[in-house]
């Protein structure tokens, strides 16, 4: 059983009082595991920057508890605090990195709160700056350095101090999409390498795709979805979650695909248009040859499309299933019990 | 007439060295509580911030000249006594304090919130916030601002005749003005105006060079 790292327990934010107020966060209970990288994605308003600063103590929820590492972080104040708080990493959408100092500077800033000794926090920082690889900008002000080389400092920065958990203020929304590959790659592997706990805030469902183990969906300040992102991708509950789902795979069936299976339809010709949908191992299988052979039917792949959800193959594939009815009826059986979903798109209405 | 000009722009130089150091000594203690006792600012105490606020704003809205003859018990009781060089520098310095404050928290307010909230969640103490970001952030608003102040005292400077404090701008007046000396007047002006430019100028170049954004 995974050890939890982050614990909230029933958390309420409420800003504002009368008319103007607004409840950022609704009686909100989630469990983190140590070593997971737990993304919370939400519309903007949904309340997901006020439930990341939440857990350092940035904002004060008025009540619930959050738990860190068996601490009640909710209940600390002043010097506990601020030594928690060195154990707790954070990165920020726009980096908030000091433009008085270079990257050296920057990097050495934590540690020269923390008290670290002159030597010790020389070694430490070439260490980091090597780490998130901006060796030859050691002297450079955060002014000369792009996007994605700021948000290298910032990493380093908030590794410093060696953090049990990573927190991430929507780390990649002021980037491009290149870029912001670039860090989830290294995010991804600091979460391997320290088994760093991390919790991502994001409104870009591709982060949550590319490295996260498990999602919250958040709306409205409920978390209105919760699981492993794999099974939000394969069973999403809600209208919001299917949404961003959406947002980055192709679930759309192309309407001239639609019309296709319509016509075949029309034409009484037998066979079936289906589409197969699948995700993790199966997609190693295979499953068409098999189908093939056994089932003396014809095959004809009209459309397909694979991805990834972290390290998960993920995808459908459009056929048209041509033979007798009872040797379609039983190839479709046989799919089934491969554990693959099935939809069979004839009768179905071209909307778009 | 040389030798007049020599020890007037002493005096001036005297006063307005003297009573800048004393009033960024005062005044940017002051303008960091004035920013940190803001709501949602890292010390927020919204009494603190009001009352200096007031007082502030009273010592601001009090005509120079006024202060001066107001304060006379005060600077007696401070340098001892409330005429000449040294008597000019205390009215000079209580009136440029609630300035100064005013100029610095103008710069600390320039500072990104963000960078400040990053070093709090890093667990900075409030003395670091202020030593280790929030000044060093300010550096060139604040330099800009010390010139602003520094110029000002030096427009101020010139009514330390009144206690007979002395300087350029004394020396214009009873001299230039009052005894019909309009080449020592123009003398005068020539040197205050090429003062003020040489500040700001050095004041200008010494903030953008330190400028790192």
């Amino acid at each position: 059983m995974s050890q939890v790292m982050i614990e909230l327990a029933n958390v309420t934010k409420i800003y504002g009082q009368g008319e103007k107020r607004v409840v950022a966060l609704d009686n909100v209970s989630l469990k983190i595991n140590k070593g997971e990288i737990f993304g919370i994605i939400g519309l903007s308003g949904a309340g997901k920057s006020t439930l990341i600063r939440c857990i350092n103590k940035l904002e004060v929820p008025q009540s619930g508890t959050i738990t860190i590492a068996g601490q009640e972080i909710t209940k600390l104040k002043g010097k506990e605090l601020r030594e928690t708080r060195r154990k707790i990493g954070m990165i920020f959408q726009h980096f908030n990195l000091l433009s008085s100092r270079t990257v050296y500077g920057n990097i050495a800033f934590p540690l020269e709160i923390a008290g670290a000794k002159r030597s010790e926090l020389k070694e430490r920082v070439l260490s980091l700056i090597d780490l998130v690889g901006l060796s030859d900008k050691i002297s450079a002000y955060p002014a000369e350095l792009s996007g994605g080389q700021k948000q290298r400092v910032g990493i380093a920065r908030a590794l410093a101090n060696n953090p049990e958990v990573l927190l991430c203020d929507e780390a990649t929304s002021a980037l491009d999409p290149e870029t912001t590959k670039s860090i989830l790659g290294l995010l991804q592997d600091i979460n391997q390498r320290f088994n760093l706990t991390i919790v991502l805030i994001t409104h870009q469902m591709n982060v949550i795709k590319e490295i996260c183990d498990t999602v919250a969906v958040i709306e409205d300040g409920r978390i209105v979805e919760e699981g492993p992102v794999v099974e939000l991708f394969a069973r999403p509950r809600t209208p919001t979650a299917r949404r961003f789902m959406k947002s980055v795979l192709p679930t759309e069936i192309p309407a001239e695909i639609k019309e296709r299976a319509l016509r075949m339809d029309d034409r009484k010709r037998g066979g079936k248009t289906v589409r197969i949908s699948f995700i993790g191992d199966v997609a190693g299988e295979p499953v068409i040859s098999s189908l093939i052979r056994k089932f003396q039917v014809d095959v004809n792949i009209i459309h397909a499309n694979l991805d990834y959800i972290k390290n998960t193959p993920f995808g459908s594939l459009i056929i048209d299933l041509m033979g007798e009815s009872s040797k379609i009826e039983a190839a479709m059986e046989f799919l089934k019990d491969r554990g693959l979903k099935l939809e069979v798109l004839n009768g179905v209405e071209p909307t778009a | 007439m040389w030798n007049l000009l020599l020890k007037a722009l002493w005096e001036t130089l005297y006063m307005v060295g003297a009573s800048l150091a004393l009033s960024a000594l005062f005044g940017v203690p002051l303008g960091i509580v004035l920013v940190i006792t803001e709501p949602r600012h890292i010390r927020p105490a919204p009494l603190v911030h009001k009352l200096l606020s007031t007082i502030i704003n009273i010592g601001r809205s009090l005509p120079f000249i006024i202060l001066l003859v107001a304060i006379i018990p005060f600077t007696r009781w401070v340098v001892g006594t409330s005429i000449g060089t040294t008597g000019a520098i205390v009215p000079l310095t209580v009136s440029a304090i609630p300035f100064t404050a005013r100029v610095v928290e103008t710069a600390l307010l320039e500072i990104d919130r963000g960078v400040i909230e990053a070093a709090q969640a890093m667990g900075a103490t409030t003395g670091q916030i202020i030593t280790k970001v929030m000044i060093p952030e300010a550096v060139p608003g604040l330099i800009l601002g010390l010139t602003m102040v520094a110029v000002n005292l030096i427009g101020y400077s010139a009514m330390a005749g009144a206690v007979g404090g002395g300087g350029l701008g004394d020396l214009s007046i009873r001299y230039g003005y009052q005894r019909f000396r309009g080449d020592i007047m123009l003398l005068t002006v020539v040197i205050l105006v090429a003062i003020v430019q040489g500040l700001q100028s050095c004041g200008s170049w010494l903030a953008a060079r330190l400028n790192r954004r």
